[in-house]
């Protein structure tokens, strides 16, 4: 079991919630693998049940039915053997603010059993990872909202956990801070842990993740390399051609071209999209300069994580940040 | 500017209004206060149990004893209010004083045997009581003169001269173990909830039975210091005196039974309610009314009878009553016994309460 490379395995878990106005399935008949040593990114908007999912895998809530094994461990069977595996930074901070950051690692130190001999060593380790050794005598609640965020995971590592779970690592944050909650946790992969992040930022999931799991509505939508999951658009990159003056005749020559899924003409601005689209960029300047039109911009990019998910779902992550534009895709909705 | 003003009045008051437990408990607080201290203290006290004697050698009661037994089973302070004392009468000197060592009666009174009728008559009263030896004198003075008797009265207190703050000190001690334990164990309890601190604990390999071990335990040794640190203060500035080294260990006792009931009752408080402001209106109420009816401010005795049920079961009660009866009167378990039993029962009573309920939010 052990060589096995799947850390996590998913076996058809579902969670329904009763409330006063009957019943919301969280999670719906979900299965999937982890594995070894991969970040894993769970995405999906809001109320999507990542955290529902998160909360299961974690042992802090049953699931209604199916099962789900973390390394060797069944999650309800063995819940306490599980809590030794694995380690926690919940979307809202448990942090002690007003202990040290020293003393809140110590803390947590003796909860997950570190030896008493190594603990010390560790901390300071750790502290350093965080670039906290300065501040590790200063109160939390004197620490700002990255520098907490960066305790908080380091602590959920301090016992060398085989699988980190990380939800919403960087809400909240600035960029600067973002990007520095980011090094931390590609650092922390390089150490062979198993990292599960959930997110609603597309741009941290792309930049981090080595595979990303979809999830809306409880259900799972798509699980892939995120290349792979770019792929899958039908709608390929998206090209955009400003102009002055415009010939409409050439609107069918482009069209006619085999590489183009869909041409649309707007406002000074030509928008196409089209499969292998920087190929075809050289091609369609030709094109424009056979029949005299003067390109006043270009533009191409590929679409992102976003448009994928818009295309796959229908609809939009909530709460997207400046880093990302939201964008309309090019393909069908 | 009004447009602002009635903005924040409006958002104030749908707050205020949106929730009744609030809105019972913010009414309700004044007229517990009114009720309350306007019956716990300062009621006139009756009903003392003092103890007559006559001495020896005796051949029969006399004259002088009838008399005085008559004018102080009917003294009245006031003329509707029942009878001042509660009049017990001993055979024999000895055991009236065993009766007040025991706590049995707060004063005896011993009058002259028939072979020598115009000796001094000798009261001896338990002094650690407040307002009560000076009532018992009063009264013991105005019954002996109705009798037309001129024998002149000797009044000794027994436990030497206690002052208030002595006898009030004592009553902090339990006062400040409550306080500690209510507002700060408690609070920072729904805190850390709050916080999500406790639900980070689930996901570590830290047992259930380790969570409510330490809480349990934290509370305790917190509220112990804080009664400690008032005893220190009794000994060194209210100036109480420790007679013996069993004293000390039963003090001890008495606090340490005293905290780990409180701090199990507060943890079960505090894992019934949800929000730090529902708690603490409610523990601002239960410490008030166990505070009041606990005798450290003043004797039970001057209460009326609906509120000395509520003294009947509050574990305060039996702890001052326990403290006091160490520190300012030299008695030992023979008389504190009862107290201890009831902190007892007070104290497994609440640690099972605690550890099931807040067990329940830890599942």
């Amino acid at each position: 079991m052990g060589a096995d490379d799947n850390i996590i395995r998913i076996e058809h878990i579902s969670k329904i919630f009763r409330t006063a106005s009957g019943s919301v399935t969280a999670v719906d008949d979900v299965s999937f693998n982890v594995r070894r040593g991969e970040i894993f990114g769970l995405l999906g908007p809001n109320g999507a049940g990542k955290s529902t999912l998160i909360r299961i895998l974690t042992t802090l809530m049953k699931p209604n039915s199916g099962r789900a094994f973390l390394d060797i461990y069944e999650v309800t069977k063995d819940d306490e053997k599980v809590r030794g595996i694995i380690g926690v930074c919940p979307q809202n901070s448990t942090l002690d603010v007003e202990l040290t950051a020293y003393d809140n690692l110590e803390f947590y130190g003796k909860l997950v059993n570190v030896d008493d001999s190594v603990l010390d060593e560790r901390i300071w380790e750790l502290l350093r990872m965080a670039d906290l050794s300065d501040r590790a005598h200063s109160r939390v609640s004197t620490l700002s909202g990255g520098m907490r965020r960066k305790l908080e995971i380091v602590r959920a590592f301090l016992h060398r956990p085989l699988i980190l779970f990380l939800d919403e690592p960087t809400i909240g944050l600035d960029p600067e801070a973002r990007r520095e909650v980011w090094q931390q946790i590609s650092m922390l992969n390089t150490e062979h842990i198993t990292i599960i992040l959930t997110t609603h930022y597309m741009d941290e999931a792309e930049k981090l993740c080595q595979r990303i799991a979809f999830v809306d509505h409880g259900r799972l939508v798509s699980l892939d390399t995120p290349g792979n999951l770019k792929l899958a658009m039908p709608a390929g990159e998206l090209i955009e051609l400003g102009y002055d003056h415009f010939d409409d005749s050439l609107l069918a020559v482009i069209r006619a071209h085999h590489q183009v899924i869909s041409v649309e003409k707007k406002e000074g601005i030509i928008q196409i999209s089209a499969k292998n689209g920087s190929n075809l960029l050289p091609v369609l300047i030709a094109e424009f300069e056979k029949f005299g039109i003067i390109i006043t911009s270009i533009s191409i990019r590929s679409p992102s994580l976003e448009d994928v998910f818009l295309y796959l779902t229908g609809k939009k992550l909530d709460d997207m940040t400046s880093d990302i534009p939201v964008s309309r895709p090019g393909g069908p909705r | 500017m009004l447009r602002g003003a009635i903005a924040i009045f409006r958002r104030d008051f749908k707050k205020f209004t949106s929730n009744p437990f609030m809105l019972v408990m913010t009414l309700a607080m004044p007229i517990m206060y009114l009720l309350i201290f306007g019956n716990a203290i300062g009621g006139s006290i009756t009903g003392i149990p003092i103890g007559i004697v006559q001495e020896k050698p005796f051949v029969h009661e006399t004259p002088l004893y009838l008399a005085g037994l008559d004018q102080l089973e009917h003294f009245h302070t006031q003329p509707d209010k029942p009878a001042l004392f509660h009049v017990q009468s001993f055979t024999d000197e000895q055991i009236a004083k065993n009766a007040l060592a025991d706590g049995e009666v707060m004063a005896y009174l011993v009058f002259p045997s028939d072979l020598e009728p115009g000796r001094t008559i000798r009261l001896y009263m338990d002094s650690s009581e407040f307002t009560v030896p000076a009532l018992i004198q009063s009264g013991v003075t105005g019954s002996v003169a109705a009798t037309g008797a001129k024998n002149p009265i000797e009044a000794v207190n027994v436990y030497g001269t206690i002052d208030y703050i002595q006898f009030f000190g004592v009553g902090v001690i339990v006062m400040a173990i409550f306080m500690t334990t209510m507002f700060g164990g408690g609070l920072a309890l729904i805190r850390d909830r709050e916080m999500g601190i406790i639900e980070g604990y689930f996901v570590t390999p830290v047992k259930r039975s380790s969570i409510i071990l330490g809480t349990i335990g934290s509370g305790t040794v917190k509220a112990f210091f804080a009664g400690f640190i008032i005893f220190l203060v009794d000994i060194f500035i209210a100036g109480v005196i420790i007679r013996a080294p069993e004293d000390f260990i039963l003090v001890l006792l008495v606090l340490f039974m005293t905290s780990i009931g409180v701090t199990s009752l507060v943890v079960s408080l505090a894992s019934r309610f949800s929000s730090q402001q529902e708690y603490s209106s409610v523990i601002a109420f239960f410490s008030l009314l166990l505070f009041m009816t606990s005798g450290a401010f003043y004797p039970v005795l001057g209460m009326p009878s609906w509120l000395r049920w509520i003294t009947v079961i509050n574990p305060e009660f039996y702890a001052v009553q326990a403290l006091r009866s160490i520190i300012l009167r030299g008695q030992g378990i023979n008389v504190i016994w009862l107290d201890l039993l009831a902190l007892a029962i007070f104290s497994v009573g609440a640690i099972i309460l605690g550890i099931i309920t807040y067990r329940r939010t830890l599942e």
